[in-house]
């Protein structure tokens, strides 16, 4: 047995209504325990001047997965300063390992560890590519893992779905997928587009047909979500929408609200999603209309996928829009892919300028909506990590959200006519630490249905954050004092002093085993494989994510709609 | 009959069975590769574990000296690299430990991909896609099944159904190894493989230079006819300077995807090349051919090949790695070298060679490879015991030692 005490910090745990009150906490074998406060403890913390928050988690960071090994591999300048070789970290726990935008795993698990955050989630992993995507998450120490499956533009499901096929078939078949490939949540990404790019159609409106299955995204949408719903996954539909990117996509975006008939869904980097088409430039923000949607709406949750300038990679299966927005790339080479009748993949190196115009509203857009949905518990803090800017600018977003003269003095260096015209100069709101609290750990933990995640009440796991109290919330989410994971000091003073192996998250489905027979009948390779090898299973998992690391299932209560 | 998966190409073929027998042999597929790598594999109790200055030693002796030599070297090169995913996640961390350069024994061949996706990248498609909607399929200065003889049976060509209405050779013959079936043509081209890519990259576009080939000039017509074409390229078929036909093939595709759909598919990788090179770069964020030294990790793809490196003696000794084939033994040098290798490579092996026998992935060892497409990660089976370690715990009971010493870059 061992246990810790920390003591004397104050404490933002908003699961617990805990607002900033100073007080201790106990943690035991890697718990959090009520400790009596006599109680000798093997070691103590002084986090006097001190904030003190559960472990950060963000449900939405591409960190594993073929698409990001592909951008590793087309960015070697991304792991350069200048012409010199990336400095080494100079730790000696430290796998040789670097990179900005797209980092190494290695790197990955160490930078966010740095800024206090103990668990991510990969959005979109390919159900032909889940081997390697459990295998590069396991490969990043420290953090907690799990991925959603891309269904939605798979033939299989595509084929079901046109020739009519019970929604009870469509949910073993959704079990079925995420029981082969280990999956935690499910996620659609532009629903049929993907397919019918690799039918050479080129934009795919939520009520426009796929050209050769004659399904719309709008039919995609629902049965997905209702799939999802019933088997009784925490994580409602996690949707990527139709038209990532276009100008007056909000339509596509409120149609596809609309689409989910009031079925619980997750709209991921809603801010790629929320353009209208007014002005001079055919380019606006229709950031309000956005939020007021997800404000009336109780059974939807938002990420943003906030843009903060500088060079990144973008990195999604969303081959369509991808290859349309590919003559942007900076600098100027693109990988795209069609993949095994099931999804697909584009990587497409980008630069947000502050004197873009384009760049500049983007930037705008993902505040506004931030300030403008009123429920914290409903929108998560992302950059759609790389695709909006790499998870390290996580503590520059907050400082934009928690100071507004920062966030002036950041509007006017943009250009001119977004620094004059957005609606962000007016919103005088100010995120405290309890909001950030929420947005950045209780909120992702409670719609990722983790109970003992993402706060700080007894029986929860002893993932912490400990962060030196001062006026630059920048400056101090970027260098948290100490981080516990699962109660083991993992960074003190900003670097790594310890790298457990993070657990692997993921759903175990209920769904009628007849369905292996009905995907016989569409392929003899399900996942691109010979039957015996689709379905990983849990010793295959282990290796797959590495000795150490936890087997984290999570049991899956069927619902009815 | 155990249902196997073979290690010895790229293509990682599932669907054939194994019979059990001493030598084992495959049933189902008369590919010439797998049956003669399977032949070279026949041994099934290893006469040499390992083997110290010429001695036989015990694992652990073997170990121990390796682990010495290792610590002694200022700059080693692992080289040959023929391992499955857990040895190369091995190899990376023992690499970093002691400041190694890493280079597969076909890493020139490699670097042709590799440098052409650094500079331009690639569209892509994978075999299910090629299989579903490939209607024509040119096979870029290769026939494909010479070192891939399994190839068109994978993507379907001349199965029921298949939307293959025929395949092109470009500065290449129709090889014997063909589907009767399906109409197939050679277009011999001027015999310079970049000019000729050159052309029909400007045919594609609709652009005319002079005195066109007709061959590449109704080979451009089929392409831009075509509902989705896919262009097959082999790392290893390509002449030097080969990355200037992966880019222009690039090229080509990308055209194409203007108007109609069209992919890539690469063939090669075979050996552990590409499962190598995706493990190293995904931990680390680069690729092979990179160094992890003092100033941090650098990546050079020319500077970091290993036949240059043992040319100019900037490297003074040599962990091999060749699990796959006991016939890939390393290269000529009178530096030191540990080999880690099948128990019938140890006949090869100079007398000096500090030799310890592993286990092949897929024979006496399960494990993971990457299929040539790129995407899926096939899962090899262990289909007898011949009692050997893999080369993942080898090297990880290696960086142990070496860890215990001290020791790290």
């Amino acid at each position: 047995m061992t246990s810790l005490r920390l003591r004397g910090g104050r404490v933002f745990d908003p699961v617990n209504r805990v607002d900033g009150d100073r007080r201790d906490i106990g943690v035991r074998d890697g718990r959090i325990v009520a400790l009596d406060p006599r109680e000798p403890v093997d070691q103590a913390i002084d986090a006097a001047g001190c904030i003190v928050m559960a472990g950060g988690i963000d449900l939405h960071s591409h960190i594993g997965g073929g698409k990001m090994t592909l951008a590793r591999m087309l960015m070697p300048e991304d792991h350069r300063a200048g012409i010199a070789p990336a400095p080494p970290s100079g730790n000696p726990l430290a796998l040789a390992s670097c990179g900005h935008c797209v980092p190494g795993t290695a790197a990955t698990g160490f930078r966010y560890a740095e800024m206090g955050y103990t668990a991510a989630f990969e959005p979109a992993m390919v159900a032909t590519n889940a081997r390697q995507a459990h295998m590069e998450m396991g490969d990043i120490p420290i953090l907690d893992h799990g991925a959603y499956v891309v269904l939605g533009n798979d033939e299989i499901f595509l084929e079901m779905l046109s020739k009519g096929a019970e929604p009870q078939r469509l949910r073993d078949y959704v079990g079925w997928m995420v029981h082969a490939t280990k999956a935690f949540g499910v996620k659609v990404v532009n629903p049929a587009g993907i397919s019918a790019f690799k039918f050479n159609q080129r934009k795919l409106d939520v009520d426009e047909r796929h050209v050769h299955w004659q399904v719309t995204p709008r039919r995609v949408i629902h049965a997905l979500a209702r799939a999802v719903h019933e088997l009784g996954l925490a994580h409602p539909l996690h949707i990527h929408c139709s038209n990532l990117g276009v100008p007056g996509n909000v339509a596509s975006t409120l149609a596809t609200i609309d689409a989910l008939e009031g079925l619980p869904a997750h709209l991921t980097h809603v801010q790629f999603h929320a353009y209208g088409a007014e002005g001079p430039r055919k380019f606006s923000s229709a950031a309000l209309q956005l939020a007021e949607a997800v404000n009336a709406r109780p059974h939807l949750s938002i990420d943003v996928g906030q843009v903060l300038f500088g060079q990144t990679v973008t990195a999604s299966a969303d081959t369509m829009r991808q290859h349309a927005n590919a003559g942007f790339a900076s600098p100027r080479k693109w990988i795209g892919a069609d993949i095994e009748c099931d999804a697909g993949c584009g990587v497409v190196p980008f630069r947000y300028r502050e004197q873009s115009y384009v760049n500049a509203l983007q930037w705008s857009i993902g505040l506004e909506i931030f300030l403008q949905v009123n429920d914290p518990w409903r929108v998560v803090l992302t950059t759609d990590h790389p695709n909006g800017a790499p998870f390290t600018s996580y503590p520059h977003l907050m400082r934009l959200l928690m100071d507004k003269p920062f966030r002036d003095e950041q509007l006017a260096k943009l250009h001119p006519d977004v620094a004059a015209q957005s609606a962000l100069k007016d919103m005088a709101r100010e995120l405290s630490l309890y909001e950030i609290a929420i947005m950045t750990r209780a909120a992702p933990a409670r719609l990722l249905g983790l109970a003992d995640r993402g706060h700080l009440g007894a029986g929860a796991a002893a993932d912490i954050a400990v962060y030196r109290e001062e006026g630059d919330a920048e400056a101090m989410f970027a260098r948290p004092a100490w981080v516990l994971k699962d109660g083991v000091p993992v960074v003190r003073d900003g670097r790594v002093v310890a790298t457990p192996a993070g657990g692997t998250h993921f759903a175990q489905t209920a769904f009628d085993e007849g369905i292996e027979q009905v995907i016989a009948t569409h392929t003899d390779r399900p996942l691109g494989l010979a039957p015996r090898h689709a379905v990983i299973g849990h010793d295959e998992l282990c290796r797959c994510c590495n000795p150490g690391g936890r087997l984290l299932p999570a049991e899956c209560l069927a619902r009815s709609v | 009959m155990p249902a196997w998966t073979c290690p010895f190409c790229s293509l990682l073929c599932d669907g054939f069975a194994l019979v059990d027998a001493a030598p084992p042999h495959l049933t189902g597929s008369d590919c010439p590769r797998a049956h003669a790598a399977l032949a070279s594999h026949a041994e099934a109790a290893p006469a040499v574990r390992a083997r110290v200055d010429g001695q036989a030693a015990t694992p652990e002796a073997a170990l121990a000296a390796a682990a010495g030599r290792l610590a002694g070297w200022r700059q080693p090169l692992f080289g040959g690299l023929g391992t499955d995913i857990a040895g190369a996640r091995a190899l990376a961390r023992l690499a970093g430990r002691v400041g190694a350069i890493c280079d597969h024994a076909d890493g020139e061949a490699q670097m042709h991909g590799l440098r052409a996706l650094q500079d331009r990248g690639q569209y892509q498609a994978t075999f299910g896609e090629v299989r579903k909607r490939a209607d024509l399929i040119v096979c870029v200065g290769t026939t494909a099944v010479e070192r891939h003889p399994e190839f068109f049976r994978r993507v379907g060509v001349g199965e029921p159904g298949s939307p293959c209405e025929g395949v092109v050779f470009l500065a290449a013959p129709v090889p014997g190894r063909f589907p009767p079936a399906v109409p197939a043509q050679s277009v011999p081209g001027t015999g310079d493989l970049f000019a000729d890519l050159q052309q029909l990259a400007a045919l594609v576009q609709g652009r005319r230079a002079g005195a066109m080939d007709p061959g590449l000039a109704a080979l451009a017509q089929r392409l831009r006819a075509s509902r989705y074409a896919v262009l097959v390229w082999e790392a290893g078929a390509l002449p030097a300077h080969g990355a200037l036909a992966v880019e222009a093939i690039a090229r080509i595709v990308g055209t194409l995807n203007l108007t109609t759909r069209a992919a890539s598919v690469p063939l090669g990788g075979g050996d552990g090349a590409a499962s190598v090179n995706l493990v190293v770069t995904w931990l680390t964020g680069l690729p092979l051919r990179t160094r992890a030294g003092e100033a941090g990790l650098d990546h050079e793809p020319l500077r970091c090949g290993a036949s240059r490196l043992l040319a100019d003696r900037a490297v003074d000794g040599v962990l091999w790695i060749a699990s796959f084939d006991p016939a890939r033994v390393p290269p000529e040098t009178d530096l030191p070298c540990i080999v880690l290798g099948p128990p019938a490579m140890a006949q090869r092996l100079k007398a000096d060679d500090l030799f310890i026998a592993v286990a092949t992935p897929g024979l006496g060892a399960g494990g993971h490879l990457v299929r040539t497409d790129g995407i899926v990660i096939v899962p090899l089976e262990r289909v007898r015991d011949d009692g050997l370690p893999g080369v993942a715990e080898v090297l990880q009971a290696l960086d142990a030692r070496l860890a215990a010493a001290g020791a790290h870059a």
